[in-house]
């Protein structure tokens, strides 16, 4: 049935809620607005750099933790103890690396005796391929959302994948990845594949200017396409269509070069009209920046093409470009050392590590939602732009810091999870879901059989708003092929999986699968357990009776699979 | 496999099932229809639009000339026009028209299917008590709220079990290469760990993710029960082609079957702030088909006193016309429709102004809407939900009563 179902809008009520700052109460967010009995609203106000922040990475990580621990103590909260070695590692791996640790790594790690050994760590990781891979991966969610099949294989083809790759990868600067995406004006071939973040939105200026919002300011803009924001007045009907209009004189043209914006200089004009019916121009216009001027024809005027309305391109072989340009001006006049491209960062890599934003949903940063603790976000903002924008530096802040080395375990009496009280457990990743079956089962390289789509299908989610199993999910992995599959493959040949089956002992089988599955030693009770299945006999594998192993391998795929699908190896905690 | 459906296909289970108690079919007519084009409609004003109000087999009760089927059987329907409720934004309003109630966060309301679900429920049957059938995986903010949190703070095991689509379930069979002992075995070894990290850890998140496996044994054995190509062909045809219908069609075989609460859903058809007019009249005369199959069927069946059968939106549309001939959102004066489970036939519940902008009589706010559907399926609305130590939720909030005027004496 066709419907015409996008997000229009148009609100005809007054509410009677009584919310100091608003009248209206209706958000189109996911998260309602503020009622009666919600936390008192506090607006997102970015400031200029106040004060000066903490200099180096462990008086940065030490003020996150006096903040929060100041919050605590006025809320009598008890925070989670502090984690072990282990638990660390493990936790560590696959928030910065993408992959729980092999069990050499583990071994490395716990025999380092040094009083740093965490923050070794944590740079050993953060200078990683994996960790370049594991930014990459969530950021083509973040920045593109999933995609289907054939999305995902263009990314790839047209080196979107592996450009957002390099950049973690190099660390290179978030206002400059910004730059580069929303310029699309590649000044080297190292940024050809930028220009794909506006190219794969296929002419949709709607749809770029509600990705822009997001990915680099921090807030959903689709309600205002109809009426300024109920909830948070700073997002206004004006700024949606301003947003559109500096990117829609885009055209997508693929050169030789690769896949180009054509920006024209003419048109794209055109006038928006509020639920009042009252309509207005759609300047170029966004949040507080003033309105970037330029030459508006009158209504009943066609504005004419002309050669001189354009300039050389920037490169030879690359499209010329409008002398005036609306994206340029984006760029340089709205974009460029925006406080929020700063603070919106801040509180998404805040969101990556410790499983929520300081202002949550992490993409909804407006007046509507408050932040949690925003002397935290504040330091973590000014410090990020006073430091070149470097991702790495805020994430080993963050990572380094007590609040994150606290136990999964939810301690009594607290509820809230903005507390921070205690590490959020969160659901891997579909790719680090795939990456640590790869290291627990396969080995190093890439697997013979590649589980990553069929996985991203079952467990799309990324840093989703709060952790919901549907039955899809067990359906899945009990029942999909691929998974059992990948199992029966990695247990031939010469794979981790393989080595298990070969050990003198049932015993030693077992605690080889934990080590290898759950980076742990198992407890007596679960040896056992997974020691007498590994040697009932076999249901349904057909064992040559000349060389049968001492492991009967179908049941140590069997028992494989029973742990990679529990809850410990399923979630980061 | 086989010896399920015929189990299942045995009258002395279907006379079981009736016993157990009431069910609730939910039509979820998201994105929001128009009440002019349906049970409210306003002819010869301005704001009727191009369609014409017809009578019904109650006296003097006229509904839009869309829906002549139901018009016929309108002494079995009972209709709210006075429906006035806050949020006109659709995820806030889908939030407060499905689980009752505006947010209170962190904490999270179940969705009226969970709690019918656990109140009502079977919960050691194999089939699922809270069916979701939405074929279509899009729809913007219905969407969004899919992904969401249903069940709430009732805890995972009282979610939906989505299925729709192909009219299947992904993964609903054992693959063949492993045989049924060996993926017993294995998932008993499965549940053993994945417990006792839940209990060590005391964790939400695994504790969540246990309850959907646990699902994952009797959901397989109900494999047939999805399968739609087995359901008579006459019916299907009845019902009509498209999925909406048939869904309908599969949410009536699934309460014959066990299920206590199917939510139908397609999508967002229904936001229609483009071409309006045109846009419902290929979706209501669809509507009024599948009500009336539906409520004819259960009464046929037997089923219709213990079955509730609701249609409704997230809120109405304005009384005036957008610029694209559209008619955008209204939650100040709407409509729907219920039958069955209690409900009594052939009323019309309160009244909007003869334009329709806004509410003359008995206004019923969300509050007062769920407490008469719990109520009618013998659910306490006034009940608390024990929380520990955290702050007191009732199942209905602000004391609402029910609308005794469409509730069944005794």
């Amino acid at each position: 049935m066709p419907s015409p179902s996008r997000s229009v809008s148009s609100l005809i009520l007054r509410l009677a809620v009584l919310v100091a700052v608003t009248t209206v109460s209706l958000a189109c967010g996911r998260q309602a607005a503020a009622t009666e009995g919600s936390p008192q609203t506090t607006a997102v106000q970015p400031s200029d750099n106040r004060g000066t922040p903490p200099a180096s990475n462990a008086e940065l990580a030490a003020a996150i933790d006096r903040l929060l621990e100041e919050g605590w103590a006025a809320a009598d909260v008890q925070a989670a103890d502090a984690i072990s070695d282990e638990v660390f590692l493990r936790r560590v791996f696959l928030d910065l690396a993408g992959r729980i640790p092999s069990t050499a790594e583990r071994e490395d790690f716990l025999s380092d005796s040094r009083e740093d050994r965490r923050l070794l760590l944590i740079d050993r990781l953060l200078a990683s391929d994996d960790y370049a891979k594991r930014m990459a991966d969530l950021f083509d969610v973040l920045l593109m959302g999933r995609g289907s099949g054939r999305t995902m294989r263009e990314r790839h083809e047209h080196g979107w994948r592996q450009w957002l790759q390099t950049q973690f990868h190099d660390n290179r600067p978030w206002n400059q990845m910004a730059e580069a995406m929303l310029l699309a004006r590649p000044a080297t071939a190292a940024d050809n594949a930028a220009t794909w973040f506006l190219y794969e939105r296929n002419n949709d200026h709607q749809q770029i200017a509600e990705a822009v919002a997001p990915a680099f300011f921090g807030f959903r803009i689709e309600c205002a396409q109809c009426h300024d924001s109920m909830t948070a007045a700073e997002v206004e009907q004006a700024h949606y269509w301003g947003l559109v209009a500096f990117f829609n004189r885009g055209k997508n043209e693929m050169t030789d070069q690769g896949p180009r914006i054509v920006e024209s200089a003419v048109g794209g004009f055109s006038e928006f009209a509020d639920i009042e019916g009252t309509s207005s121009p759609n300047l170029l216009k966004f949040l507080d920046v003033d309105v970037v001027d330029e030459a508006r024809p009158a209504a009943d005027e066609e504005q004419q093409e002309s050669d001189e309305l354009y300039q050389a391109a920037f490169r030879d072989g690359e499209p010329r470009q409008p002398v005036f340009s609306r994206r340029e001006r984006f760029v340089e006049d709205v974009l460029r050392d925006h406080p929020r491209l700063a603070q919106a960062m801040a509180n998404r890599l805040w969101a990556v590590l410790m499983g929520r934003g300081l202002v949550h949903p992490y993409d909804e940063m407006d007046s509507a939602h408050t932040i949690e603790h925003p002397e935290i976000l504040q330091l973590l903002t000014d410090d990020f732009r006073q430091h070149g924008y470097d991702i790495r530096r805020t994430l080993r802040a963050i990572a380094s810091s007590q609040a994150y080395q606290r136990s999964s375990r939810k301690p009594a009496g607290v509820d809230d999870p903005a507390t921070f009280a205690w590490y959020l457990e969160r659901p891997l990743t579909a790719e680090q879901f795939t990456s640590s079956l790869r290291v627990a089962l396969y080995g190093a390289g890439e697997m013979p059989r590649d589980l990553t789509s069929a996985v991203r299908q079952a467990m799309p989610d990324v840093l989703p708003d709060e952790s919901v199993t549907t039955i899809a999910e067990p359906l899945f992995l009990s029942n999909g092929p691929d998974l059992q599959a990948l199992l029966q493959e990695v247990s031939e040949g010469d794979h981790p999986l393989a080595a298990m089956a070969a050990l003198p002992s049932t015993h030693e089988a077992a605690t080889a699968l934990f080590l290898a599955t759950l980076c742990r030693m198992p407890t007596a009770e679960e040896v056992e357990a997974v020691a007498t299945f590994l040697s009932q006999s076999p249901q349904s594998a057909e064992i040559s009776s000349n060389d049968a192993p001492l492991v009967a391998k179908q049941r140590l795929v069997h028992a494989a699979w029973a742990i990679v699908t529990s809850a410990e190896f399923r979630f980061n905690h | 496999m086989g010896s399920f459906a015929g189990l299942f296909s045995a009258q002395a289970i279907a006379d079981e099932v009736k016993k157990q108690g009431k069910k609730c079919i939910l039509l979820w007519l998201c994105g929001a229809p128009s009440q002019f084009e349906t049970w409210d409609p306003k002819p010869g004003t301005e704001t009727a639009g191009p369609f014409a109000a017809i009578p019904t087999a109650m006296p003097g009760v006229h509904v839009s000339e869309l829906m002549p089927q139901c018009a016929s059987i309108l002494d079995k329907l009972a209709i709210i026009r006075s429906m006035k409720t806050e949020p006109s934004e659709h995820f806030q309003g889908i939030d407060v028209l499905t689980r009752g109630d505006a947010p209170r966060p962190p904490f999270t309301r179940p969705i009226l299917g969970s709690v019918v679900a656990q109140q009502l429920g079977q919960l050691d049957s194999p089939v699922p008590q809270f069916v979701l059938l939405d074929p279509c995986p899009e729809g913007n903010e219905f969407k969004a709220f899919k992904g969401g949190n249903w069940a709430g703070w009732l805890g995972a095991e009282y979610g939906p079990v989505r299925a729709g689509g192909e009219y299947s379930i992904p993964n609903i069979l054992r693959p063949e290469s492993i045989d049924e002992a060996d993926h017993a075995d294995r998932e008993a070894l499965r549940r053993f760990l994945s417990r006792k990290f839940e209990n060590d850890q005391s964790s939400a998140a695994a504790a969540g993710y246990n309850a959907a496996f646990a699902r994952v044994k009797g959901l397989m054995s109900c494999a047939p029960l999805f399968d739609i190509e087995r359901l008579p062909a006459d019916d299907r045809y009845r019902y009509g082609p498209g999925a909406f219908a048939q869904h309908a069609l599969l949410a009536r075989h699934l309460i014959e079957n066990g299920s206590t609460f199917v939510m139908v859903a397609n999508g967002m058809p229904w936001d229609n702030h483009v071409f309006q007019h045109e846009m419902h009249q290929m979706l209501v005369p669809e509507l009024d088909n599948v009500i009336y199959q539906l409520v004819n069927d259960l009464s046929e069946r037997g089923m219709l006193d213990d079955t509730l059968v609701i249609a409704m939106g997230e809120f109405g549309r304005t009384p005036w016309l957008n610029d694209a001939r559209g008619r955008d959102h209204y939650a100040k004066a709407w409509s729907l429709a219920m039958a069955g489970g209690g409900i009594r036939g052939g009323v019309v519940h309160g009244a909007t102004d003869e334009r329709g902008f806004d509410v003359t009589t008995d206004p019923v706010d969300n509050r007062e809407l769920f407490a008469t559907i719990f109520t009618t399926l013998g659910i306490d609305p006034a009940a608390e939900y024990d929380l520990g130590d955290l702050p007191t939720f009732h199942r209905v909030e602000g004391d609402a009563k029910p609308i005794s005027t469409l509730l069944n004496a005794g």
